[in-house]
């Protein structure tokens, strides 16, 4: 008989730690931006296409719903970027043990949501 | 057990997505500074950053390194929450014929800037 492991997935009362956060975050952000992959392919044409194109291109992510697309775009990336330097530094073994691999995970994720907060103000500014 | 669709080819994939995501961080580094050295970005000075022929190649790497690091990863998650391998391939073929798509889309994107 196998062992009866604890599985538990109450939304409301799940307590991770923070590099589950990272983790989850990581994947959500990948599979977002790989989905969305197509869709940026075709406003990178449109964008190099004319000048027109450019500026519809310019015109829908400075506001409205495409200027959110374009925040949580900038957030996913930037969140993929710096949790998968955290994932490169594993494979080399650095940054395992419990306390560095929390200090990174709280790392990449401020570091993620502070750059896309920096890069929106320019941005308004 | 190695099987069609399963997750015992992990060692190539696993492989494969740290080099493409090591070619993308690079890029994206490189691609960040040549932004800010631009400063305000125009219709002619963004089209003159695909100008030059390195830069297509770079960039059409890119965007094979992006597809694969792409696929791999849905690869992943299909594997973690679709079971039914009658899901799970056609959905895996599906976004490999997509990709691959994107990728000839790319080149042709990337070609047509004089």
């Amino acid at each position: 008989m196998t062992p009866r492991r604890p599985y538990y997935l109450n939304l409301r009362e799940i307590r991770l730690p923070l590099g589950g956060w990272v983790s989850i975050l990581h994947r959500a952000s990948g599979a977002a931006m790989a989905l969305a992959a197509p869709l940026f392919l075709y406003a990178w044409m449109c964008s190099l296409e004319s000048a027109e194109g450019f500026g519809a291109v310019a015109s829908f992510f400075s506001g409205g719903l495409g200027w959110l697309i374009g925040l949580g775009f900038l957030w996913a990336l930037l969140h993929h970027f710096f949790a998968g330097l955290r994932h490169l530094g594993f494979d080399l073994g650095w940054g395992e043990e419990k306390e560095r691999a929390r200090f990174t995970a709280l790392l990449s994720l401020v570091t993620a949501l502070g750059l896309t907060g920096l890069m929106t103000l320019g941005s308004l500014l | 057990m190695r099987r069609v669709g399963g997750a015992h080819r992990g060692l190539d994939m696993w492989l494969m997505q740290r080099a493409s995501a090591l070619y993308m961080a690079l890029f994206l580094v490189v691609f960040a500074g040549l932004l800010l050295a631009a400063g305000g970005l125009d219709y002619q000075s963004w089209r003159g950053l695909f100008r030059p022929l390195a830069m297509k190649v770079a960039s059409l790497l890119f965007a094979a390194a992006l597809l694969a690091h792409a696929w791999i990863g849905l690869r992943e998650i299909f594997i973690d929450y679709l079971r039914v391998m009658a899901i799970r391939l056609p959905l895996l073929f599906l976004f490999g014929v997509l990709y691959l798509g994107c990728l000839v889309w790319a080149a042709d994107i990337l070609w047509s800037v004089p």
